[in-house]
């Protein structure tokens, strides 16, 4: 089965896969698996889980990662540039004509205002991921910890969040690496 | 110069970027509006508001900083840099994958990031909303989007058009 896959049928899935990806991420991964287990049979389904959980450890958007995955599975490094390449085309493009626009009718008042209502909802969306995250990652106070001192040194300490992130996981190894 | 610098920081971050799309946010602030001064806190926060509305993942709103930065090629180069790091990372775990899996120093390092990242993200809404929400109608959509998202299961791109038409209208 795995032999007549070709590295554009790969592009043009992954094409109709990222061009149609509104949503949530639980919606996305359905619709992952409704094209590729179920329509294409592709991969199974275990070993869709599976790359469905190295899109999520490792870093970088889950949703591509898990695509990068499949498509290394599929035809090794040229299927992981495949599904990369087709999972973020239309996207892409869609965002460079947006700047575009935006870069040019810039002072526009209409445009102004618009983006005044964009900015706020901006904000209300990134509080909003702040409390998911919270609710399922924040369980004890060495957690809370980790994220207060997170918070104060960048907002207060203006501390390189780059560093923030690299010595939070050089404590979390000494905090939690320890066999039990 | 500029085009050099922009690739290495995005590949840097992108690599760090443990947890989801949102994970880079406090990374882009810091290295490009408050360092470099490549864009401002309004133009950051449209981007991330592009970059929501457009199919796949946030990290696409990376193509419109590059653009900003050194128009098209800017934007090319963002997003290669920015997936460079991600397949060759996952290439190599999905090769190693229960080693990786089982790896008490990748577990408990990220035991440590995760948590610390929902601070870094805390400090990033303010900043923002220092600048986004200046009157009390800014702060309703602000209050309204949350409920909405946090609560609901309505796609975000709705709500960012729906303020984008209360922003023209009222504001």
């Amino acid at each position: 089965m795995e032999d007549k896959i070709t590295v554009k049928d790969i592009f043009w899935k992954f094409l109709k896969i990222g061009s149609f990806s509104f949503g949530g991420v639980y919606s996305m991964l359905a619709f992952f698996e409704r094209e590729l287990v179920e329509k294409e049979k592709w991969l199974t389904h275990e070993e869709f889980v599976e790359s469905v959980a190295i899109g999520q450890m490792t870093p970088g958007p889950p949703i591509v990662n898990t695509g990068i995955c499949i498509g290394y599975r599929l035809k090794r490094i040229k299927g992981a540039l495949a599904t990369t390449a087709g999972q973020s085309f239309t996207g892409t493009v869609l965002a460079i004509l947006l700047a575009v626009f935006y870069v040019k009718s810039k002072g526009n008042v209409l445009l102004t205002s618009v983006m005044k209502g964009v900015g706020a909802a901006v904000v209300g969306l990134l509080l909003s991921i702040i409390f998911k995250m919270a609710k399922t990652t924040i369980r004890d106070y060495k957690a809370a910890l980790f994220a207060l001192t997170a918070f104060f040194a960048l907002a207060l300490f203006k501390l390189n969040p780059i560093s923030l992130i690299l010595a939070s996981g050089i404590i979390g190894l000494l905090v939690y690496g320890r066999r039990t | 110069m500029v085009l050099l610098k922009l690739c290495w920081l995005l590949i840097v971050i992108n690599s760090l970027t443990i947890g989801g799309g949102f994970v880079m946010l406090p990374m882009l602030q810091k290295e490009f509006v408050e360092k470099n001064h490549w864009l401002t806190n309004q133009e950051f926060l449209d981007a991330i508001a592009i970059g929501q509305l457009t199919p796949g993942p946030l990290t696409v709103m990376n193509a419109v900083i590059g653009y900003k930065v050194s128009g098209l090629i800017g934007a090319v180069l963002a997003m290669v840099s920015s997936y460079l790091p991600c397949i060759i990372i996952v290439t190599i775990v999905a090769k190693y994958y229960y080693d990786y899996r089982e790896s008490i120093i990748v577990q408990s390092s990220f035991k440590g990031i995760k948590p610390a990242v929902i601070g870094l993200l805390s400090a990033v809404a303010i900043s923002l909303g220092n600048t986004a929400l200046v009157d009390p109608l800014t702060f309703g959509i602000a209050i309204i989007s949350f409920a909405v998202i946090a609560f609901t299961k309505t796609d975000p791109s709705f709500v960012i058009v729906g303020a984008g038409i209360l922003g023209a209208v009222l504001l």
